[in-house]
């Protein structure tokens, strides 16, 4: 064995957490999020030798989007895809009696929240917002990064992001007031 | 880029911090007079905060898990390259016409078949390796072979996330002048004996290190994987399973 495997982890291992971040979310149905980490650095050392020495971050989430969409091709499921609880399936996306403006989401009571209702809700974006709010409000990575990793403009990124943001704080308002909150 | 789509922009790029002096002060005293803009300002805000409950820390394994993957891989990696590339001296035989004469290489061939022969039969019965194993590494793979494949399903170890059950009781063997403790445990549907010996476990000839792991070592032997890493207190896992997945296996188990 060479020095490059070591070259490798002193360079990759410290990602390890944002790696994590973004295979819990990206992890489809049957996937293991420990499994889809190992995939991407086993894959990630098999091409360490063309790697130019970029962000390294950036790389690993790229390798790590790229195998969770190979495999769930493989399993013909969507990635991303959270499977709902029909609660969701039921509520309007919007209320009733107005526009988006009269959802109160300065009364969302975040720490009501379950992590559970969080991920239905942000499994119900779009997938490019929902990759873009993971990466960058979850897994820490800065909008440079993750434009690299997705290949887009910074700008896209953060579009996406407000975008994202904001259709799944009126999803959680939503399910607050399904559930009695005002 | 319609107007709505460039206003959402540059809302995002002023939420980001992105825009000029001048152009970040239109905006906050934009947003005292406009609540439409006021309101995707909150809204933002709000959906930012509720996706911080998603963020988990990495499992405390998971590194090791992932760094003994890659040392495995590269162990593999080397071995490949060691079976594609010929030795040089070897390059030099057939270049010269060969070192040996027939009556040389049908000699040497039958002293070969015949050490082959009395390893097969009188060291490993089995049949399975043709190379001389250190005695204490034959002792654990002898008990793996040995521990009987769980009644029920079958599970693969990536996909198990059971934590690991002892099945019976520990056993304590010598072999080759070292005392072995052995115990077995069930992962999902694998089971891995887990060998401890206050003496380093020698590492057989087909074996490869484990560069960055001290006298680390993995190999090959029938349907067994192995790994062993010596310090002071020596641990070689056994298990039936490709030597790629024996990476998950070990991270389950609790060694020391």
């Amino acid at each position: 064995m060479g020095a490059d495997h070591r070259l490798f982890l002193e360079a990759t291992l410290p990602h390890l957490d944002a790696v994590y971040q973004v295979a819990r979310q990206a992890a489809g149905g049957g996937q293991d999020p420990e499994d889809l980490v190992q995939e991407t650095y086993l894959r990630a050392y098999a091409a360490f030798g063309s790697y130019r020495g970029g962000n390294a971050r950036a790389w690993l989430a790229a390798i790590c989007l790229n195998v969770a969409r190979s495999q769930a091709r493989r399993r013909r499921r969507r990635p991303w895809e959270v499977p709902g609880s029909g609660l969701l399936d039921v509520l309007p996306l919007s209320r009733a009696d107005g526009g988006e403006g009269t959802v109160d989401v300065a009364d969302l009571v975040i720490a009501g929240l379950d992590a559970e209702q969080v991920s239905r809700c942000l499994g119900r974006l779009p997938e490019p917002q929902r990759v873009c709010i993971v990466m960058v409000d979850v897994a820490g990575y800065t909008a440079r990064e993750a434009a690299e990793a997705l290949g887009c403009p910074r700008g896209t990124v953060l579009a996406r992001v407000h975008r994202g943001r904001r259709r799944l704080a009126q999803l959680l308002a939503e399910t607050g007031v399904a559930h009695g909150r005002p | 880029m319609d107007g709505r789509d460039r206003a959402c922009r540059l809302l995002a790029g002023f939420l980001a911090g992105d825009l000029a002096p001048a152009e970040a002060r239109q905006w906050d005293e934009h947003l005292l007079e406009c609540e439409i803009c006021w309101w995707a300002v909150r809204e933002d805000r709000a959906g930012r905060q509720a996706v911080q409950v998603l963020r988990q820390p990495a499992p405390p394994g998971l590194a090791d898990r992932v760094a003994f993957a890659v040392e495995v891989a590269a162990a593999g990696r080397t071995a490949a390259l060691r079976c594609a590339r010929p030795p040089a001296r070897s390059s030099r035989r057939a270049r010269s016409g060969g070192w040996l004469r027939w009556p040389q290489l049908a000699g040497a061939g039958a002293v070969a078949v015949a050490v082959l022969v009395t390893l097969m039969v009188v060291l490993l019965p089995d049949g399975h390796q043709a190379r001389i194993m250190p005695p204490a590494v034959v002792a654990v793979a002898d008990y793996a072979q040995a521990v009987p494949p769980p009644a029920g399903d079958q599970h693969p170890v990536s996909g198990g996330r059971a934590a690991p059950v002892e099945v019976g009781h520990p056993v304590t063997v010598t072999a080759g002048g070292q005392t072995i403790v052995l115990r077995t445990w069930r992962v999902g549907g694998t089971e891995a004996v887990v060998a401890v010996s206050s003496k380093p476990f020698p590492r057989p000839p087909q074996a490869q290190g484990v560069a960055g792991s001290g006298m680390a070592w993995s190999a090959r032997l029938g349907r067994l994987s192995l790994y062993c890493l010596n310090g002071r207190t020596s641990e070689l896992v056994a298990a039936p399973v490709r030597a790629a997945d024996l990476a998950a296996l070990a991270a389950l188990l609790p060694l020391a």
